[in-house]
């Protein structure tokens, strides 16, 4: 009797458990939910991840920067239309001073409820410019000036065009009283270093899963955000489109054969191009790359049509030498082109001494297995072979690619980066810094003086005419070939009406990941539904009962 | 023990199939260029194309001939399957022959140094390899080979350790044979067998690392690879391309794979007496 008792117990407790243990299951596997009367934003994203979300310490390419800007706000910010406030409500440049005077917004408070004032501004910037991160250096400011709790003055040291979309738009606000004892801020990864005033606080990061989780501030300047969580989760580029059908992720970046499918299956597409190049980074410290005649030789070999048509499959618009897309406002279309010319191109290497005729020349082409980059490095090497280059093509891990260009330990790479469709100060940082993506190339003087000039001019038209001066200068030394610009395509359920933001995120990043688009979310009833119960908790549900059925039977047999 | 291998092989089922396949993607090997319809690195704007008279196993995402580039990857398989074999054989041999041949302490130091290899785990040093040194193929087989030579050692020692004290290897010395008769005489032909395993149980662990390995995207990615084929496959497989991407890829490399385990299996039973026993019993 009292054994009858034990097993009667003991099944009903394996069978609370199994229950129990596949609704969890069913639960957690139905990515995008609407869980307890919470709702869950998935992004997915086929990297993962993108370095600690605070202003030092991710990667410093844009994904990273959307990650932190999150958590964090800037001064001014930007919508699809243009600039608009943030943290500060309005802002003017004063010329006679060459400064530009900020009325901060009142009643903003931190993630730990400590109060938001000028102080806080001004400390930021001095804080900055003396601990310059990779995305703003703050190199032009003379001093931030306190005139009232809410009202704060930069004083810059010489007129700077790009000060309101690169550093004011940019530049990461932090707390005073968090910071201001950090000496090291990359290395500063303590839970108060992410405190911001941002419309989201992380929760959770995993640098292994490459995954985020952010739950809503409820107490936003702005109003709330009528999602509670977002989460990014890594996702291949394949699965991708997938997980978007099936419900599993809110919105993603997907491939362009798969967009008609999406569309059909109800989802909204956007997309862009122009704002993001692929090129050919070219070691010019070395020889014979570092001949300007063996660099045109290269463009002139290389048919950047036939990449656009085949390695992009015509996803992509031809690249410009000059860097700028024919999208950008500040595109000079009446640069050198390097049309293709394989002939023109062995005879500029047969006169070097290379070729078929010549020496043969080996060189390595560096790329990482991202973006199609390997296709693309495929066909560049046949072209020069054409031409009697041979290549040796190695595929590296994306920050391998970006740590090896950077220390100029390379022939030829094929990386790319964004940002070219905001403000043309991008054009110093990735002709003149020292980044991954960069050429890192002073050697023109006049390229240099043109560069610093833009960046001081503040009649838009004058500065325009520079910029394109600029393309034309770049296009004839050409440090770098930029190939193509791909166009992108994200789909999203059309719960969060995500968009790309005017001149990119900040100072350019085409990511339509704009934190303000998380402000305008429809509600509830576009939510889709949790997927199907998921077959897992159905495989184990008949483990388990399994499991039953034999624990009974030894219990029964045992009691015999 | 003197074997025929080609009529032991011929003789069991395993071996024909094991032959004939071989000989099939050998015979593809050697005949791809001619059998080949496009260059297999030739990309082209016919993207993505089913399979039509034109391109018989359609083509890939830059345009290239899927079945050019499937005969040629043959090529480039056995290539890996006989570097592989051969060059391990050969360390197993030398490293494991004269550890037995010279015993001592050089033998407990190779067997040591052997007990401490095996546990390297060799993908994952070949992985990191990479990272520093071009994947191509000739590396590849260089690095397959040193660190999968030692469990063909030990056997080659054991091997050579029982040949040692044959009555006809004491007979020898009795009638004053040197060292050097010994091995070339007595030892090296007798080991003949167990070399020949080696090889095809090393061919096979070549051709499957290599085919691993590039379907990772350790490979030099100019090369046409059965595995580079599947990892480039496996990128586009939400389009309907991996039904003459993928598919016929996997059948040329399984086929390729189980050829050399059918060989070895083979000969296996050809050289164990046990089995051979077993097996003229089965026909009684």
């Amino acid at each position: 009797m009292k054994n009858k008792h034990i097993a009667i117990v003991t099944l009903l407790s394996i069978l609370l458990f199994s229950l129990l243990t596949c609704l969890a299951i069913a639960g957690a596997d139905s990515g995008n939910t609407n869980e307890g009367g919470e709702i869950t934003c998935i992004i997915a994203d086929s990297t993962g991840d993108w370095g600690y979300p605070s202003p030092h310490g991710h990667y410093p390419r844009g994904p990273g920067y959307v990650r932190m800007s999150l958590v964090f706000d800037t001064l001014v910010w930007k919508d699809k239309q243009g600039f608009v406030p943030a943290l500060a409500t309005d802002w003017e440049y004063i010329e006679d001073e060459n400064a530009y005077l900020f009325h901060l917004r009142e009643g903003v408070t931190w993630h730990d409820g400590e109060k938001f004032t000028a102080d806080d501004v001004a400390f930021t910037f001095n804080y900055v410019k003396e601990h310059p991160s990779w995305w703003v250096d703050l190199k032009s400011l003379k001093q931030a000036e306190i005139l009232d709790e809410y009202t704060v003055k930069i004083y810059l040291e010489e007129r700077y065009a790009p000060f309101l979309n690169s550093d004011a738009g940019g530049l990461a606000i932090l707390p005073k009283h968090v910071w201001q004892d950090v000496e090291d801020p990359a290395e500063f990864k303590e839970p108060e270093s992410l405190i911001g005033t941002g419309p989201f606080k992380l929760v959770d990061y995993s640098k292994t899963h490459g995954t985020y989780l952010y739950e809503a501030n409820k107490d936003y300047y702005l109003g709330k955000t009528n999602i509670d969580n977002l989460k990014f989760v890594k996702i291949s580029e394949e699965m991708a489109s997938t997980a978007l059908m099936r419900n599993e992720v809110f919105a993603t970046a997907i491939p362009p054969e798969t967009v008609a499918e999406v569309r059909e299956n109800g989802f909204v597409i956007i997309n862009q191009s122009g704002n993001w190049n692929a090129k050919l980074m070219i070691n010019h410290e070395k020889e014979p790359m570092s001949s300007k005649e063996f660099r045109h030789a290269l463009a002139y070999a290389i048919n950047r049509t036939e990449l656009v048509e085949i390695a992009q499959r015509g996803h992509a618009i031809q690249g410009s030498p000059g860097l700028l897309s024919p999208t950008s406002p500040y595109y000079n279309p009446e640069i050198i082109n390097y049309e293709y010319d394989p002939e023109r191109a062995k005879d500029i290497l047969e006169s070097m001494g290379y070729g078929h005729n010549g020496e043969i020349l080996e060189l390595e082409l560096i790329t990482a297995p991202r973006m199609g980059f390997e296709r693309v490095a495929e066909i560049i090497a046949r072209q020069l072979e054409a031409v009697g280059i041979k290549v040796n093509i190695r595929s590296l891990e994306s920050k391998t690619l970006d740590y090896r260009v950077m220390n100029q330990q390379f022939d030829l790479a094929i990386s790319g980066h964004g940002g070219i469709g905001g403000d043309p100060a991008i054009l110093n940082k990735v002709i003149l810094g020292n980044f991954g993506y960069s050429a890192n190339y002073t050697k023109n003087d006049t390229l240099n003086q043109l560069l610093e000039a833009h960046l001081h001019e503040m009649d838009q038209e004058k500065r325009q005419a520079i910029v394109r001066e600029i393309q034309g200068v770049y296009a004839e030394e050409l440090p770098a070939l930029t190939l193509y610009y791909p166009t992108w395509y994200w789909g999203h359920d059309g719960s969060v009406d995500i968009y790309y933001t005017m001149g990119g995120i900040a100072s350019g990043i085409p990511i339509p990941l704009n934190k303000l688009a998380f402000m305008e979310y429809k509600g509830n009833a576009e939510v889709p539904a949790a997927t199907e119960a998921p077959v897992p908790g159905f495989g184990l549900l008949i483990s388990i009962l399994a499991l039953t059925g034999v624990a009974y039977l030894v219990i029964r047999r045992r009691n015999d | 023990m003197h074997i025929n291998y080609w009529t032991e092989l011929t003789r069991n089922n395993f071996g024909k199939i094991g032959l004939a396949m071989l000989c099939l993607v050998l015979f593809i090997a050697l005949f791809a260029p001619f059998l080949a319809r496009y260059d297999p690195g030739e990309p082209s704007h016919a993207i993505f194309m089913s399979p039509s008279f034109e391109h018989w196993l359609g083509t890939n995402d830059i345009g290239q001939d899927i079945w050019s580039r499937l005969l040629c990857g043959a090529k480039n398989s056995l290539l890996v399957a006989l570097g592989v074999g051969v060059f391990t054989t050969l360390l197993s041999t030398v490293i494991g022959a004269s550890a037995a041949l010279v015993g001592g302490l050089y033998d407990r130091i190779v067997m040591r140094l052997i007990d401490a290899l095996i546990v390297i785990p060799a993908f994952i040093v070949i992985i990191l390899v990479a990272a520093y040194v071009l994947p191509n193929v000739w590396t590849l087989i260089f690095l397959i080979s040193i660190l999968t030579w030692q469990g063909g050692a030990r056997l080659v020692r054991a091997q050579t350790l029982s040949l040692k004290e044959r009555m006809s290897v004491y007979a020898a010395r009795t009638f004053g044979a040197n060292k050097r008769y010994i091995v070339i005489r007595h030892i090296i032909p007798n080991l003949s067998s167990i070399l020949f395993a080696v090889f095809i149980h090393s061919a096979t662990r070549g051709v499957f690392m290599e085919a691993g390995l590039a379907f990772l995207g350790i490979a030099d990615i100019s090369t046409v690879s059965w595995g580079l084929m599947m990892h480039h496959a496996l990128r586009f497989y939400y389009l309907d391309v991996w039904k003459w991407w993928l598919i016929p890829t996997g059948l040329a490399l399984s086929v390729t794979i189980m050829a050399f385990v059918f060989i070895g299996h083979a000969l296996e039973t050809a050289m164990d007496p046990r089995l051979r026993v077993m097996e003229q019993e089965d026909w009684q």
